[in-house]
């Protein structure tokens, strides 16, 4: 390779690579090193020369076994990734559908609709369920069942005891469904677009009903898709938690039944005991959870494929 | 014949239009609701949620207290105009600093992906997608120690601004690998005929991609500003982590009024009024990109 050629590549590739690199791979790294210090309260200075080993993991697996708060995590994390995933994936396929079989007009404004809590600040967004969910009178919620006479004094969904955990669970469930089905509808609604519209009429002329059209064209053409969504899926609800924490930090849900695993750790290391080589340690499960369902991802969607070679580079 | 068919067609067209419609609608309820509550309630006394029907009132001054800094009526003044004002432009410097850093990065790489060979270029743009969706969380600790241990040496006068610095950084690097990818497959559009002449006549690469290339792909980097400008106005976590605790953004200002659950000192519309206008940014230009992904399906350049 010239110079001058090795020097245009850098100065494009160069910037993006130094962030990728600084942002990304030195704090992967970086991040398994702490999990083997004692590191508490950011003393780096004090801490980061010293390397207890395995002391970090052996400290998490105890906690795993022995805390029923932390039994809690785990158990909340496994509920609520599971049944979000479900809702975002058979909701965004029901909602690509309906907008795909309506008006291009009509289902332009839904789509935008439904995209909008994805755009929303998610202080915003949180503080919507803040109003709905509120423990007060003045919760749309408590106001809809007090107006229909199915409670009489206005209830903590997420934080009474008498609800836990599942009130807790459907609060962070809901919160997050509805940011979550957005991300489906996009890819099942472009992808149910790109299948050629002569075979869609095709079907129709020869008297297919709706349902059959979804059903022997629509949804075997889109098998790809719907493998690459749920992956996909499942690694953001694994570490997606700022609405969750808002929800915690604004007594919404109760901290101990609201809280996820990708939660537990800002928490450890951030707000709670700022121990941040036990959350060291509890994030590297997720960094190698998160590693292989993306490797999984991208066998799924095929992106080799789609990488074409530059045609005549000169 | 062929007029009366064409005619049930329409009419079962427009009954699975109406029936899909009235569905989605109901199902869509929550968003429009909750949206709702928020922007009206803004503009009460009371939240109107909570409230008998006759007692709720008209007014601005939920959006007076809270430019004042108030947080009731009653409550005394522990911020000025001013403090609101700067969390304003903090938000503002955020999103805009986020949204320089992302769209200078994508428009480079995303045309060194698409049009240049070299080694590793497959390996690199998978590496991309898998950055992409790689545990944010996991990083932030080890992004945290990152910052302390470069701060250091830094004179406490610059601290400030080093931390917004970082933050802006260190939010656009989440964007970054995701719209190298969207950039890449703007610059895959654009003819290789263009390119060729150019360099056929002379030009270099690099006069040649910002002379001839960019314009054509203007509506790309549009959507990626618009986007990542988005994603920076709307930031919570990487805010609170780095800002120190007097810089405050919109972000963190609300969550603050509400930590603990505290109602007592807290008006609740006069947050909704906070919550409002911090909504308001993000709705405008939301609908330029809706609008501009629109433009680029239509008038896109083919390949």
């Amino acid at each position: 390779m010239k110079v001058s050629r090795k020097l245009t590549l850098l100065f494009f590739l160069g910037p993006a690579l130094f962030v990728v690199v600084l942002f990304y791979i030195v704090p992967l790294f970086l991040s398994i090193y702490i999990s083997f210090t004692p590191m508490t309260d950011w003393n780096i200075n004090r801490y980061l020369t010293q390397f207890i080993g395995l002391q970090n993991y052996e400290r998490l697996i105890h906690i795993m076994m022995y805390d029923p708060d932390m039994r809690a995590v785990i158990i909340t994390t496994c509920v609520f990734i599971a049944v979000t995933l479900v809702i975002n994936v058979f909701g965004g396929l029901l909602l690509a559908l309906a907008t795909y079989f309506m008006d291009e007009k009509l289902s332009l404004a839904y789509q935008g609709l439904w995209l909008l809590p994805r755009m929303t600040p998610v202080a915003v967004y949180s503080l919507l369920w803040y109003y709905f969910f509120h423990s007060s009178g003045i919760g749309l919620l408590n106001a809809i069942l007090m107006r229909l006479h199915l409670i009489n004094h206005p209830i903590a969904l997420g934080l009474d005891p008498r609800y836990l955990p599942w009130g807790a669970w459907f609060i962070i469930i809901f919160v997050n469904g509805l940011v979550g089905v957005s991300y489906g509808m996009i890819i099942f609604y472009s992808a149910f677009k790109s299948i050629p519209k002569e075979l869609i009429i095709a079907a129709r002329v020869d008297g297919a009903s709706t349902g059959r059209i979804i059903r022997h064209i629509l949804l075997p053409l889109t098998k790809w898709h719907f493998t690459f969504i749920t992956v996909w899926q499942m690694l953001s609800l694994l570490t997606s938690f700022a609405q969750i924490f808002l929800l915690v930090e604004w007594r919404v849900v109760d901290s101990t039944w609201g809280q996820t695993w990708a939660l537990y750790v800002f928490r450890t290391a951030f707000t709670t005991v700022k121990d941040q080589g036990l959350a060291a340690a509890a994030s590297t499960f997720l960094s190698v959870i998160g590693i292989a369902l993306g490797l999984v991802a991208l066998k799924a969607l095929g992106y080799k494929k789609m990488i074409l070679e530059p045609k005549g580079d000169i | 014949m062929m007029p009366e068919v064409a005619d049930v067609e329409t009419i079962e067209r427009r009954r699975m239009n109406i029936m899909l419609g009235i569905v989605v609608l109901l199902a869509s309820a929550p968003i429009l609701v909750t949206y709702f509550v928020l922007i009206a309630s803004s503009f009460t006394n009371q939240m109107i949620t909570g409230g008998i029907i006759g007692q709720l009132t008209f007014t601005l001054e939920n959006w007076i207290l809270f430019f004042e800094g108030k947080l009731a009526v009653t409550a005394a003044s522990v911020l000025s105009f001013w403090d609101i004002l700067r969390y304003i432009f903090n938000t503002f410097i955020i999103a805009f600093g986020v949204m320089i850093v992302v769209t200078v990065l994508a428009t480079l790489a995303g045309y060194a992906c698409s049009r240049m060979k070299f080694k590793g270029r497959t390996f690199l743009i998978q590496l991309l997608i898998l950055l992409h969706a790689f545990p944010g969380v996991s990083l932030i600790i080890a992004v945290y120690a990152l910052y302390i241990f470069s701060k250091q040496p830094l004179p406490a006068s610059a601290w400030t601004f080093y931390a917004f610095l970082y933050v802006i950084v260190a939010r656009a690097a989440l964007e970054v690998p995701m719209d190298v990818w969207i950039m890449k497959g703007f610059f895959d559009k654009v003819p290789w005929e263009i390119e060729w002449s150019a360099i056929v006549d002379g030009a270099s690469r690099i006069k040649v991609w910002k002379d001839i290339i960019l314009p054509l792909v203007k509506p790309g980097i549009a959507a990626i500003a618009i986007f990542s400008f988005i994603a920076g106005w709307g930031e919570l976590i990487y805010v609170m982590v780095f800002l120190p605790a007097t810089e405050k953004t919109l972000a963190t200002y609300i969550a603050g009024l509400l930590a603990g659950g505290s109602l007592e000192v807290v008006h609740l519309p006069v947050v909704a009024a906070a919550g409002t206008l911090y909504l308001i940014p993000t709705l405008v230009f939301f609908t330029f990109v809706r609008r501009y992904m629109l433009q680029t399906s239509l008038s896109g350049i083919k390949g």
